[in-house]
């Protein structure tokens, strides 16, 4: 176990570790006494209801009204000014984009910088920076709309499927087979298996393009979430299950197939991997194929989970039969 | 193209079944109800709708086919309900904020409830609450077998204490359940005996408590959550009836109690900081989770032989899974242009336990025993990506990953003779990976991402594992106020041939949508998706007559070509009427096949009937939705699902045709 991370690597990682979090806390320190002064003034909430007060009148529903509310908040972080900046320049040019922060003239890094300055302290954005939608510029108000929201929770700015339809099209077209993750029907959501904020690394498979995928309970595969009897531990381990996943026999998002399976005969599923060849498998000489007890032509073996009913694990039958 | 000549073109479009501003006919969402919303109670705002109505469903063909893709059935239901509550002033005695929101109570199928109650700066109770009857059908075909439905339910209730704090509280609990009938099989009473079906009575439940401290300090928040997990499961498999096998076989009695017991603790930490130019991420987990197993097998009956049989196998099991894993995230921010990312995640799997296997047969008194066996994987991936503005029509980015992976493992009993004692594996595989891609933004409304993928891993599990693949994804998207037109294409290949196991998969995704309001009364949306897959895998397996023997010069091989298709249309006549219709389409042609035709032998049609499942599933609705008064609207709404597979392959016909509709009442205010 230890000829390909040895003993000296591990220390090695845990030294970088430790070096770059230091340099980051010198750099944070830094940062904060290079701040820059504000230009602008405040001129607070009140003042811009004045010319919007269709914005106002509503902002009691929205959860950013806390802000003012609580009447704890510094200037900077308080109603309108709390997201578009100090709008003293903005009254006195008696309006207009190019004096205040406007989200429609922002780039997706400012409107993610600005939302950040309150919304970084919650784990399910502590990846945010690194997430596949920052890297394709997709901005938190690509998604969200603070002041038309289509659900009072998290103020989205459509239902959460439709919002994603939007440009996971593709993806529609798999929650629309006859076997699938009931997410149209609003069994389940997106984001119950992803984050869109971004997720950490994945602990079950090789590292390919990023899914967002979230960990269930931090460290294991989402569908264990709902799928509580897979998880385990069991005595006897399926290792594809653990080890590639369960994308290695389902499709997860919707199929053709019954049980979300990716063959519609589910003896082509196992024997794909259970045919003998090559380095596969634990020993490094094939996966174990089936024996002459199996005669194809008997469609009863053409079932295979007929009699491996305990197919993802067992706890008492290496074969997964009982 | 002139205004007629596109009135032409767009004519035929409405008049289609159509529109999705939603995939299920009810409940009855985006219609509004006069233009006054919200009463003030107090010092409260209040809005409210609430749909109750009745679904009615016939269904021809397969029911358990149904029963198992839609569910749909009569009855009265809350179809949906929303509420909010705002204090005015968001100074409330004992609340600020209340949010509730219900699908489906009643009986539908589908069921939820989100609730969240918050008063500012003090505390917020967030419940989500959902539940999927199901019909469970046990193995790969429906087949009819039983009526009953399976109840998938989840719970979760969060309490925040000080949410707007720099120091917060969470305390947590999660729990999910599965209760309901099931079939299962067994083979009984050696390998080559009958397989029975087996009544199964699944009872799991999974409860979880958590709690969790959410803290700032300077410019780093940190996370520690500690956490129990509980999972039981009782479930119990039956035979009902005498079951007559092959001749002279039969099985007369059978019962299989299993009770299992797991728990797993856990930590959880997270420290997060971020300034102008870096951001930090450090994430660390670890888990212990154990399960006890117990399993008493009674079977009765006669052997294929025609001897009686009487076996009873007793399992005793231990299972443990301490789980670590971490991650570190760095992320440079050099400049506005300019961003590199790297991460390090490392995670380190082990389970192992007891199990004594022990089988009686009541006539030789034989009994064999398995005891240990163990499975280790340790996974570390980095990943390092950079992010370059180069104007603000431009932008690119690139990057590498590298994964390596051990997987570790051993089988030992305590029977010296048995194929398992001492056996024991050891396999490393690396996999190297680089990304690429741009995003283009012309104006405002135009914008294109397009990302290319190539890696290879050295030595993977398994002959269906990515070996060497590689992968483009790409999106445009065009938006302004009225149209939102939109394409994309994906491609996966991946090849990992060895020996008998020259495997390669193909699959491509073509994908256009487009959306047009036109005005408040009339929108049209659309899409097209066409997904390809191709696959061809070396195959192993035993076949033939009277004795079976070893085959391997077949190929596994696999096609469908996917056509799902939606166009919708939402109509409405000044605040009067809604009309909504739609069609959504998805149709496999398979291969190209008309049909399936006889090969020149038993084994090469065994699996020319596996290459290709043609088949076509439609759901085309209609609702209509009157204002009855300025709060009250009458909605009324049809839906039919047709589900057609061109070939019997899987020896039986599944399809099923269903009408579904509701009429309901929606009150808003």
């Amino acid at each position: 176990m230890r000829n390909g991370l040895s003993h000296g690597l591990w220390q090695r990682l845990a030294l970088l570790f430790l070096a770059i979090f230091l340099l980051g806390s010198s750099s944070l320190a830094r940062a904060q006494q290079g701040a820059a002064a504000p230009e602008n003034k405040y001129v607070g909430g009140q003042v811009c209801r004045t010319c919007h007060p269709d914005v106002w009148l509503n902002f009691n529903r929205n959860p950013h009204f806390k802000s003012v509310a609580m009447g704890n908040q510094t200037p900077e972080k308080t109603g309108c000014e709390g997201c578009h900046g100090a709008g003293g320049n903005h009254v006195a040019a008696k309006g207009g984009k190019a004096t205040i922060k406007a989200f429609s003239t922002m780039t997706p890094g400012q409107a993610l910088d600005t939302c950040l300055t309150c919304h970084s302290k919650d784990i399910s954005r502590a990846n945010i920076r690194k997430s596949a939608h920052t890297e394709a510029d997709v901005a938190c108000n690509n998604c969200h709309s603070v002041h038309k929201p289509a659900t009072p929770k998290f103020l989205l700015a459509k239902q959460q499927t439709q919002l994603c339809y939007t440009c996971h099209a593709d993806v529609r077209a798999q929650f629309e087979m006859p076997s699938k993750h009931r997410v149209n029907e609003g069994a389940v959501q997106c984001s119950d298996c992803h984050n869109p904020h971004g997720a950490f690394a994945e602990t079950w498979r090789t590292g390919t393009g990023s899914t967002m995928l979230t960990n269930a309970r931090e460290n294991e595969q989402p569908c264990l979430k709902c799928h509580i009897d897979k998880r385990g531990p069991f005595v006897f381990e399926h290792e594809p299950v653990r080890v590639e996943g369960c994308a290695a026999c389902h499709q997860p998002h919707g199929s053709t197939n019954a049980k979300l399976l990716r063959r519609p005969v589910v003896f082509t599923v196992c024997l794909e991997c259970h045919n003998g060849g090559g380095t596969f498998g634990r020993q490094g000489n094939g996966v174990q194929a089936q024996t002459s007890s199996h005669n194809l032509q008997d469609p009863k073996y053409q079932r295979c989970v007929l009699c491996h009913v305990r197919i993802h694990g067992s706890n008492s039958d290496s074969n997964f039969l009982r | 193209m002139t205004n007629t000549r596109f009135a032409i073109l767009l004519f035929p479009a409405l008049l289609a079944p159509g529109l999705l501003a939603q995939d299920t006919v009810a409940p009855t969402t985006g219609e509004p109800v006069g233009s006054a919303r919200g009463t003030n109670k107090g010092d409260y705002n209040i809005v409210q709708s609430w749909e109750a109505g009745y679904r009615f469903m016939s269904v021809g063909g397969d029911r358990g086919k149904y029963s198992g893709d839609v569910n749909y059935r009569d009855g009265f239901r809350l179809l949906s309900s929303q509420m909010t509550v705002n204090s005015k002033d968001g100074k409330g005695k004992y609340f600020d904020e209340i949010i509730l929101s219900t699908q489906g109570l009643g009986n539908d199928p589908y069921e939820s409830a989100v609730l969240r109650v918050a008063k500012n700066g003090l505390y917020r109770y967030d419940l989500s609450w959902r539940q999927n009857d199901y019909f469970n059908t046990a193995l790969v075909v429906s087949a009819g077998q039983h009526a009953q439905n399976t109840v998938h339910r989840w719970e979760d209730h969060e309490v925040t204490l000080f949410p707007e704090k720099n120091f917060r509280i969470r305390a947590g609990y999660g729990g999910v359940s599965l209760d309901g009938p099931a079939l299962s099989s067994q083979q009984e009473f050696d390998t080559k005996g009958d397989v029975y079906p087996v009544f199964r009575n699944i009872r799991e439940r999974f409860d979880e408590y958590r709690i969790a401290a959410d803290g700032r300090f300077k410019n780093f928040k940190f996370t520690v959550q500690r956490r129990w997990e509980f999972y039981k499961e009782d479930t119990k498999d039956n035979q009902i009836l005498a079951l007559k096998g092959t001749a002279p076989a039969l099985l007369t009695s059978f019962v299989r109690p299993q009770p299992y017991r797991g728990r797993t603790p856990g930590w959880m930490g997270n420290i997060y900081g971020e300034t102008r130019w870096i951001a930090l991420n450090a994430h660390a987990s670890y888990s212990s989770g154990t399960g006890d197993y117990a399993q008493n097998e009674l079977a009765i009956g006669l052997d294929r032989f025609g001897s009686s049989a009487n076996r009873q196998i007793a399992v005793r099991a231990h299972g443990n899974r301490p789980v670590a894993a971490g991650d570190f995230a760095t992320t440079v921010l050099p400049g506005k242009r300019f961003s590199i990312v790297n991460n390090l995640s490392a995670s380190n799997t082990r389970m192992n336990g007891s199990n004594l296997f022990q089988q009686y047969d009541a006539s030789t008194l034989s009994f064999a025993t398995v005891n240990f066996q163990f499975l280790g994987i340790r996974l570390v991936t980095n990943s390092t990506d950079a992010h370059f503005r180069i104007s603000k029509r431009l932008d690119v980015f690139g990057g590498v990953r590298f994964s390596q992976r051990e997987i570790r493992s051993i089988e030992d009993t305590a029977d010296a003779g048995s194929k398992f004692d001492g056996v024991s594996g050891q396999q490393t595989n690396s996999t190297k990976a680089g990304v690429f891609g741009a995003n283009v933004f012309l104006g405002k409304a135009f914008r294109a991402h397009f990302e290319g993928e190539i890696g290879r891993n050295d030595n993977p599990l398994t002959p269906v594992s990515l070996r060497d693949y590689h992968a483009i994804r790409s999106k445009l998207q065009y938006r302004t106020k009225t149209w939102t037109l939109g394409g994309g294409y994906n491609d996966n290949y991946n090849t990992n041939s060895v020996q008998i196991t020259a495997y390669s998969a193909h699959s491509r995704t073509y994908s256009a949508n487009g959306s047009w309001t036109a005005k408040s009364w009339v929108s049209v949306d659309a899409g097209y998706s066409k997904l390809h897959l191709d696959t061809i895998g070396g195959i192993v397996f035993f076949a033939g007559s009277p004795r079976a023997v070893r085959v391997t010069d077949q190929q596994s091989m696999y096609v469908s070509n996917i056509h799902a298709a939606n166009i919708g249309l939402r109509f409405a006549l000044r605040k009067y009427a809604d009309l909504v219709v739609g069609y959504n389409l998805t149709k496999d042609t398979g291969d190209g096949r008309a049909m399936l035709t006889a090969q020149s032998s038993a084994n090469a049609q065994i699996l020319y009937n596996a290459q290709t499942f043609p088949l076509t599933y439609q759901t085309p609705l209609l609702r209509l939705s009157v204002r009855l008064t300025e709060k009250l609207r009458w909605n009324v709404g049809y839906q039919y699902y047709g589900y057609h597979e061109d070939f019997g392959l899987l020896s039986l016909n599944q399809g099923y045709r269903a009408n579904t509709g509701y009429t309901s009442l929606l009150w808003a205010f």
